[in-house]
């Protein structure tokens, strides 16, 4: 090929047994040479490996984590007070913009695309995602364009129109400074990052499974992705095109939005919330996946009801599309659209509410094991029906006039995204952590990384009900104590409680960080299955082998793993009939040896580096959109021409005749 | 492993210290008089909210403690002793459907209400007065049409007078961005939209003071968009109209506040309006606030005096001690004491001289002019000691 490459000459490369035993780099033309490396910072940069891809997106994530949640300390620190002096009100209102933008855009979508894009081919019992440079390239645009939008801080101040940016406070008369113009472009790039990640596990999913594999034996995290992709295909398109008409209104002085010209302002409210509901969706399934891995896992029994777990998933993923303006019900609708929206946010309770009864029911008669992770999934259980009932609460539209733009709000949102999705992410790192890394996380810090978060989430949002009900809006930087009420208990009080439950919570995170650290030092020494789990991912090595499976594994039923490990003696009790270590003996053994895949790749980091050149020169010289476009194009130029699978004179040693296992893992 | 009465026990002893604790939690957990606490609504569109509140609350706080119960009693009774694996049944249908119906059911119950109260709420019809209510950065304006009982229309900001136990209808709509008018205890909110008129039931079942504020959030100084609801007896309010549109002679030599007019005519006129003022050569100063702000707006200042706040709502006008009389006074003398406006013993002067010391100290704002001319917020005017002074004298002639 053209434009390949070959790994670096000089040192000579030590092969692999059965190869010859030192091998010289032999030429072949191109201006660049394709990355072969499995190790060093080169593998991650240009891996297009899902399990390196998904660490990457851990990593990132949790980064962001981090920031967000420094964000949202800030913001509790000057509401400790009545007039907060931490902050001034410009800042503040760009405090909660990027909250609300770093907490749902880059960290908890890019969290459970972590899990996703590492778990879901291995619970398919699949060496790959379908489309493994597309999907480098989907993390490298979720990283660049997450970069991109923050370093709007050190450039004139970030957005500070509110993550729902409403028209018209979102156009230049109103906010002057480029935070917006960043935080629409950061948003189109990561916009692309997850369309591009959607389609690619779709196809996944659909295409890969392993054979035996029926729609209805697929694990219920991996349906519950597949949902959420489905989600995002169709939502993101939405916000792409709001995000381009603000930015051509922006920068290319358009009027979509401009009031003067005659605009609709709801017009940008429609388009928002069509994509932000189902939003709320991709955010919240994957969890509801995860914690209906870990519940049945430690709790010895199947999902109760498998099939309704399902079918109201992806009832939830049709419903979603129908309830966006229930964001707007007091945005002046009329009455008639207002009560349809209501009743159709309530119907959508009732598939949500049957997931609390079939987790309810998968513990109820089994054999509880109360690991960290397994805490943090009935948390989710717990903490969610608060937020799911306060939910159903704001369906009543009379009363949601009431309660919307208030704390109560605030409050309800944070029991969902925080009590649901993040405690199920948490679950999940605890869960599949020695899958990932072959160690086990500390279980004593555990606990007390989730005492004090599950304490510090109710002190911090708990309160905020009480807030919203007794009148304090959201969004201020300042509030009114003659408005705060009197007696002990006052508004201010909670407040206070609020900002001491948010300190809690950190600390509690830092204990999830220092478990990491502390893990990080201890030796690799995990057993192989140590939950006695039930899903393919754990038919391999941990942490798998780069080409994930010897074998692909032949699928028989719902929970493949526990039923090869027990079977029912004469008198229908459960008894196990083999381990881990002999099924995946056996795997090992029955294994070809013969395994094509994927080798790295350039283009992929470089097709995305394109993206933030172009958008800076969107904002700063209109060159730089050419340069950046330049960069796309030749990348792409280079993609096209270059094929997935690296031709075996690529490799050092070359190899003759298609590549095997071992060069794989070489190359 | 413990015996079955020790647990009991244990748990009976946990819940007599924990359920009361908890109950008197609830009691004693919120705020006492908490002026924009919704579910004590004093206004009938709010009671209205509030039967759906009263069905609504109580019954999301009962799912959530029996699913509280039902997990806590779950992870006592399955929590691992030893005993043997549990036998793999995937579900049972009756108990899937049945929790599908349940919950379905348990919706209608909320449906129902909820249903016939959107559209009782949607009515204006039987409203007999009608006030424009704009809002823009970062203050709401009030402007009463000719109708029954008001011959001149009345523009003021801050304070929404209304007569009681009377359904008002409200006109919303903004200059700028948008904003949500809101005084939670007479009814939830309405969006004000610019290009777009938004109405809204407005209505006190008793004179006094309810306390509101811009919801939506509308930029900088979103915190800072406050609005007062009045309501007065039906004659007060007639006073309190008679006086908004009687005409005011300027100030004239010798008299309180004549050199102030005169600061005021040099540096506020640009923006603030204040009808029955003119130019030496006697003809009426109109403020042109278009070629200035954003929004096209400032305050009407024709009657600042009769008002209990400044600065959009920012500031009280009255000193605290003034104030707490204002708002502790029964509904029967509350009218008299509002009409009488706020006079130099009562003034929060010292706010009020920092706010024409320097306002965007005193505000968040963005008084700096855009390359169009335009600013949005009261610019800092380098006031001298005198004329601030002064134009407090003046200021205070505005009844």
């Amino acid at each position: 090929m053209a434009i390949i490459e070959r790994p670096e000459s000089g040192t000579p490369v030590p092969a692999l047994a059965g190869g010859p035993a030192v091998v010289g780099p032999a030429q072949t033309l191109g201006a660049f040479r394709r990355p072969v490396t499995t190790t060093g910072w080169k593998s991650w940069l240009f891996t297009v490996d899902h399990k390196k891809l998904g660490i990457m997106y851990g990593v990132s994530a949790m980064f962001f984590f981090v920031v967000g949640g420094l964000e949202a300390v800030l913001i509790r620190l000057q509401l400790a007070q009545p007039n907060g002096k931490v902050l001034s009100a410009d800042v503040y209102n760009q405090m909660f913009t990027m909250h609300a933008t770093t907490m749902v855009f880059l960290f908890i979508m890019p969290m459970a695309a972590a899990f996703a894009n590492y778990m879901v081919p291995l619970q398919i019992g699949a060496r790959d995602v379908a489309f493994p440079r597309i999907n480098a390239f989907g993390f490298w645009a979720y990283f660049f364009g997450a970069i991109f939008i923050n370093t709007s801080w050190f450039l004139g101040g970030a957005a500070d129109g509110g993550w729902f940016m409403y028209a018209p406070n979102s156009s230049t008369l109103f906010s002057p400074s480029h935070g917006i113009d960043f935080w629409v472009l950061g948003l189109q790039i990561t916009g692309i990052a997850s369309l591009s990640g959607s389609v690619n596990l779709i196809v996944t999913v659909l295409n890969m499974r392993a054979p035996g594999m029926s729609l209805l034996k697929v694990p219920i995290f991996t349906w519950l992705v597949l949902v959420t992709q489905f989600l995002l295909l169709f939502a993101m398109p939405v916000i792409t095109v709001a995000l381009f008409l603000l930015n051509f209104q922006r920068g290319f002085g358009a009027t979509f939005f401009d009031t003067s010209a005659g605009a609709d302002p709801l017009l940008w409210q429609h388009l928002f919330w069509i994509f932000g509901h189902p939003e709320v969706y991709i955010i919240i399934l994957p969890s509801f996946g995860l914690v209906s891995e870990v519940l049945p896992v430690f709790s010895r029994k199947p999902l109760f009801g498998y099939p309704l777990v399902v079918f109201s998933g992806v009832a939830i993923g049709f419903v979603g599309w129908g309830v966006w303006a229930h964001h707007m019900f007091a945005s002046g609708l009329g009455p008639v659209s207002v009560a349809v929206f209501s009743i159709a946010t309530m119907m959508i309770a009732i598939p949500t509410g049957v997931k609390i009864i079939n987790w309810c029911m998968t513990m109820w008669g089994g054999k509880l094991w109360y690991t960290t992770s397994m805490m943090f999934a009935i948390a989710l259980v717990v903490e969610f029906t608060i937020g799911g009932v306060s939910g159903v609460t704001h369906a009543a539209a009379s009363s949601d006039t009431q309660q919307t733009d208030t704390y109560y709000i605030v409050a309800h949102f944070h029991y969902v995204l925080f009590g649901g999705a993040v405690l199920g992410l948490f679950a999940g790192f605890y869960y599949w952590w020695p899958k990932v890394f072959g160690r086990m996380l500390d279980e004593k810090l555990g606990k007390w990384n989730f005492w004090l978060m599950i304490i510090g989430l109710n002190l911090t949002f708990g309160p905020m009900h009480i807030l919203g009900l007794q009148g304090q809006p959201r969004r201020m930087y300042r509030y009114d104590p003659d408005r705060m009420g009197e007696g002990f208990f006052n508004l201010t009080f909670w407040n206070q409680v609020a900002t001491l439950g948010s300190i809690i919570l950190s600390v509690g995170v830092l204990f999830f960080i220092i478990n990491v650290w502390v893990t990080a030092k201890r030796p690799a020494d995990a057993p192989l299955d140590p939950w006695d789990a039930r899903s393919l991912e754990w038919l391999t090595a941990s942490p798998p082998k780069e080409h994930n499976f010897d074998t692909i594994p032949q699928v028989h039923a719902l929970d493949e793993f526990f039923h090869r490990k027990y079977a029912e003696n004469e008198h229908g009790e459960l008894v196990k009939v083999a381990t881990a270590e002999e099924l995946l003996a056996a795997e090992e053994a029955a294994g070809s040896g013969h395994v094509d895949l994927p080798a790295p790749s350039y283009w992929p980091i470089l097709l995305a580096f394109g993206l933030p050149v172009a958008a800076y020169g969107v904002i700063y010289n209109h060159i730089g959109i050419a340069v950046g476009g330049v960069i796309i194009l030749l990348a792409m130029f280079g993609w096209s021409l270059e094929p997935s699978y690296a031709e075996p004179t690529d490799y050092d040693p070359p190899t003759d005749g298609g590549s095997t296992k071992e060069l794989a893992t070489l190359g | 492993m413990r015996t079955l009465p020790t647990v009991s026990n244990r748990i009976e002893r946990v819940s007599r210290r924990v359920l009361p604790a908890l109950g008197l939690m609830l009691l004693a957990g919120c705020a006492k008089n908490a002026p924009q606490d919704f579910l004590h609504p004093e206004g009938d569109p709010a009671k209205t909210i509030n039967t759906v509140n009263k069905i609504i609350f109580p019954l999301a706080g009962i799912v959530a403690v029996l699913v509280f119960i039902g997990v806590a009693v779950i992870l006592w009774k399955f929590k691992d002793r030893g005993q043997p694996m549990p036998h793999q049944g995937h579900g049972k249908s009756t108990i899937e459907i049945g929790s599908i119906v349940v919950s379905a059911s348990l919706l209608v119950v909320v449906a129902v209400p909820t249903f016939s109260t959107i559209f009782d709420l949607a009515e204006t019809d039987d409203c007999n007065m009608v006030i424009n209510v704009t809002g823009q950065q970062w203050w709401w304006e009030f402007a009463y049409p000719v109708q029954d009982g008001i011959d001149k229309p009345i523009v003021t900001s801050g304070d929404i007078v209304i007569p009681e136990g009377e359904c008002v209808m409200l006109r919303i709509t903004s200059r700028d961005v948008i904003h949500s008018f809101w005084v939670p205890k007479l009814n939830g909110k309405k969006d004000a939209v610019p290009n777009r008129v938004h109405t809204l039931r407005f209505q006190a079942d008793q004179p006094g003071v309810y306390l509101g504020q811009c919801a939506e959030f509308c930029g900088l100084s979103h915190a800072n968009m406050k609005m007062n609801a009045i309501a007065l007896t039906r004659a007060d309010f007639a006073t309190w109209v008679a006086n908004q549109t009687a005409e005011k002679p300027m100030a004239s030599e010798g008299q309180a506040g004549f050199e102030g007019q005169g600061v005021y005519s040099s540096y506020c006129t640009a923006c603030h309006q204040v009808d029955g003022l003119k130019d030496p050569s006697g003809n009426p100063v109109v403020a042109q606030a278009d070629t200035t702000l954003v929004a096209g707006a400032a305050p009407n200042l024709t009657h600042l005096m009769s008002r209990i706040t400044f600065a959009g709502g920012t500031y009280w006008l009255q000193t605290e001690k003034c104030r707490d009389d204002l708002f502790n006074a029964s509904p029967e003398e509350f009218g008299a004491l509002y009409l009488k406006g706020v006079d130099e013993s009562c003034l929060n002067r010292i706010e009020l001289e920092e706010w024409l010391r320097n306002a965007p100290a005193k505000k968040a704002m963005y008084p700096t002019l855009n390359e169009d001319g335009l600013g949005r917020g009261m610019p800092y005017l380098a006031l001298s000691e005198d004329q601030i002074d002064s134009l407090v004298e003046y200021l205070l002639t505005l009844q």
